[in-house]
């Protein structure tokens, strides 16, 4: 347990070291929103979109500037540290504890992003259900930290993982944003025939959004789909970190070793 | 000095760490997009208690590799390491937290060596003096020098007092007090015990080993030559023979 207190600590203590991460912090959702909100008010007026052009737009672009931003950050944390936590894992820490204080780091990054966000937010629409509205943006950064860590593991550069990242969120903020109203599905085993949209990262947590900003209510289907997402990148977080290490898969389970 | 160590214990001394047929090759992650290099091809090695081992080859030549599988921070293709000290590992890039202070980065380090606070603090403090670098403890890594780092670099192996000590270009950027202190250092620790290994292109003390390990072909050649003579007037007797077989052929 102290390995754990020692290495989250002093993981949360590099973060706050990294004066530009924190400027993109603040900075960056304010700009995003807004630009959003302009660049989607002069849409038409469709009644799919639920609400008006703008606040769609503000909507879209809040989840979005969370989620990449903890992508970014969970992909950069893996991909700097990926050196030092090799030597100090020889040392003798676990790369259990050491992915589980780096997964908590990412838990605080994503309510710091969902705070500023929210904040920002806050102050051009009138959110029907602030706190559910904000815990629904931390849940949509911890499904992008998760995806950057995943990234960062399996693809080792600086470069190459950010331009992943970078394509995976775009598309994905497209999709699941519900300004492109697409219709195209896919049959898949187990779940039968779904809608393409239904599949990207942010759809669950973009209508659970939706849903306590305009209604104020908790779109309860759209929980568990998200649940399963962070439950299922946390799975595969913990495999990549193993397999790509050399510590392998078993090595991350509780109570075994190499 | 201890350098009489090896000779004193000979092959009969204590095992403290042996690879056996290690091999190695890099391939490339996606098939074509690459060359595959080969560069450990059954090498073996042994060290002994107590005994200071000079490893040297070519740039490439697979030193840093066969001593990441040592530490075991590589899987080799083939063969085995076996070994149950406790090992020290100084890499030849630093590998440490940035923007972490150096009080920071012994914190984290005492933690997965297992060892207690006061422990911890006690041989920082007396490794600080040693290598002179007590007064920027709490730097962060990225604010000190190159010389200053890569004297964390070597504290950091030698935290938790280990029985094996595997140095890979430990003295890059040291000033030469530093360096002087390094080997006093290395003295010390010969003295009580450790194995040290010591890996450079360029050993330019031959005196100060006991045994000098060639890498060379994938392979590990020991050096001969008398104990004790000079790396230079070992280079000057080589040269000499080559020129010899040289003038013979032609």
């Amino acid at each position: 347990m102290r390995k754990f207190f020692i290495g989250t600590r002093l993981r949360v203590v590099e973060l706050t070291r990294q004066p530009l991460t924190l400027g993109m912090l603040i900075l960056l959702p304010p700009a995003v929103i807004e630009m959003y909100g302009i660049a989607v008010a002069s849409f038409p007026q469709l009644p799919s979109l639920g609400a008006d052009p703008a606040t769609v737009g503000r909507i879209t672009g809040t989840l979005f500037s969370v989620a990449f931003l903890a992508g970014l950050i969970g992909l950069f944390q893996v991909i700097s540290a990926r050196n030092g936590d090799e030597r100090v894992a020889i040392a003798g820490f676990s790369r259990r504890i050491m992915l589980t204080s780096r997964l908590i780091t990412m838990v605080v990054v994503s309510l710091a992003g969902a705070v500023v966000a929210f904040l920002v937010f806050n102050f051009r629409v009138t959110v029907a259900n602030p706190l559910m509205a904000f815990w629904i943006l931390t849940l949509a950064g911890l499904v992008y930290g998760l995806l950057g860590v995943i990234i960062g593991t399996l693809i080792p550069q600086p470069l190459e993982g950010s331009i992943v990242l970078v394509f995976m969120a775009d598309l994905d903020n497209a999709l699941s944003s519900g300004l492109f109203p697409l219709t195209a599905s896919i049959s898949l085993p187990v779940m039968g025939e779904i809608a393409v949209t239904d599949l990207v990262p942010l759809y669950h947590p973009h209508e659970l959004f939706v849903s306590a900003v305009l209604q104020g209510e908790l779109a309860a289907e759209h929980l568990l789909p998200v649940l399963g997402w962070i439950g299922g990148l946390l799975l595969v977080a913990f495999l990549a970190y193993g397999q790509s290490t050399g510590e392998g898969w078993i090595g991350m389970v509780p109570g075994w070793s190499k | 000095m201890s350098k009489s160590i090896k000779s004193q214990t000979g092959s009969e001394g204590k095992i403290v760490l042996q690879g056996k047929n290690l091999e190695k090759t890099y391939k490339p992650p996606v098939p074509f997009a690459g060359r595959r290099v080969t560069v450990l091809t059954g090498a073996d090695i042994t060290l002994y208690q107590g005994e200071i081992v000079g490893i040297v080859g070519e740039n490439g030549s697979g030193k840093s590799t066969l001593m990441k599988i040592l530490v075991g921070a590589l899987q080799p293709d083939g063969g085995n390491v076996t070994d149950d000290v406790r090992i020290g590992w100084c890499p030849q890039e630093t590998r440490l937290y940035d923007r972490l202070t150096v009080e920071e980065t012994f914190e984290l380090f005492a933690e997965a060596y297992d060892m207690s606070n006061e422990y911890m603090q006690k041989r920082r403090e007396a490794l600080a003096e040693k290598l002179d670098f007590k007064r920027f403890l709490d730097y962060r890594i990225d604010h000190l020098s190159g010389g200053n780092r890569q004297k964390v670099n070597l504290s950091v192996a030698l935290l938790h007092e280990p029985e094996v000590l595997l140095l890979d270009e430990p003295y890059t950027g040291f000033d030469w007090e530093t360096y002087l202190a390094f080997w006093n250092l290395t003295d010390t620790l010969v003295d009580k015990g450790t194995t040290i290994a010591i890996i450079s292109h360029l050993i330019s003390e031959r005196e100060r080993f006991d045994r000098i390990l060639e890498l060379k072909n994938g392979q590990l050649h020991e050096q001969e030559g008398p104990p004790g003579e000079p790396r230079s007037a070992a280079h000057r007797e080589e040269e000499k023979n080559e020129e010899e077989n040289g003038s013979t052929e032609n």
